[in-house]
């Protein structure tokens, strides 16, 4: 098998379906921000492109099955990951429709909103799990290296992201912005890591 | 760190794929090491000179 061929039995790559999610986020922040689309349409347009996160991982999957029997050792870890990822954005979807449905459908007891609005938030810190359990499990050092750096860049942007938001939120100078997305500019970040690696490094890494 | 990786590979007319592979690391892990973007830790260096059946001076060098 050529090497095109092997390219093309691989098809799109996970950075294809990443950079579509992220270009949606972005469309669908720039219609937040701009009032084009207020209420409960905004949570379903969140939730569309995380529909991607199902290719992207079958394309992740494919990459790692196209490096032969010899990188499945490796890819083990990284296979894990990928499977938790995958179970805890499907939990997050659901989760979330069943919030917002419940919510948007009457006024539910403040305890069931308690636990409606808990919910997804625990379904994001499953996401946070999966990234810890890679760093414990990838046998490989090098790219538990580069994970570990890219999580840390993703830490540092959301947290300088949320502290100067906050200021300016204080001074009147921005709008109000829920807390929840102070855990996207995290995933955000690790994009941000990804890249920094690929400078440093000459890798994208493994998240 | 400075390293002779690279020649002792074509010495024995490994790619890097083949040396990662006995390592049991990925390719990219050799890659960085030979270009000298990473310094791998004690134990890898110990099996990189067990590899090439060298010292591990024999392969890195100080900068």
């Amino acid at each position: 098998m050529s090497v095109t061929d092997t390219n093309s039995a691989k098809g799109r790559g996970p950075l294809f379906y990443a950079g579509l999610m992220a270009a949606a986020y972005a469309a669908v922040a720039a219609l937040a921000i701009t009032g084009a689309v207020e209420g409960p349409a905004i949570y379903i347009l969140v939730i569309a492109p995380f529909g991607l996160v199902f290719p992207m991982m079958a394309a992740a999957n494919r990459r790692i099955d196209a490096g032969g029997k010899n990188c499945f050792g490796k890819g083990m870890a990284q296979r894990r990951y990928m499977k938790r990822v995958a179970l805890f954005t499907s939990l997050y979807l659901v989760v979330l429709g069943i919030m917002t449905f419940v919510l948007n459908a009457g006024d539910p007891h403040p305890a069931i909103r308690t636990i409606l609005a808990l919910l997804p938030g625990l379904a994001v810190i499953g996401i946070f799990w999966a990234v810890g359990r890679l760093i414990v499990e990838e046998q490989d050092e090098f790219l538990r290296m580069l994970i570990i750096r890219q999580s840390l860049i993703a830490t540092g942007f959301a947290l300088s992201a949320a502290t100067i938001w906050g200021f300016l939120e204080t001074a009147d100078v921005v709008f109000h912005l829920e807390a929840y997305w102070w855990a996207v500019a995290w995933f955000f970040g690790l994009g941000v890591g990804a890249a920094a690696n690929r400078v440093q490094y000459g890798t994208w890494g493994a998240v | 760190m400075k390293n002779r990786l690279k020649v002792l590979r074509a010495e024995r007319s490994w790619s890097q794929q083949d040396l990662a592979d006995q390592l049991a690391v990925s390719r990219q892990s050799v890659n960085a090491i030979e270009t000298g973007k990473y310094d791998p830790s004690l134990p890898l260096a110990f099996k990189l000179a067990d590899v090439f059946e060298l010292a591990i001076e024999e392969i890195f060098e100080r900068d």
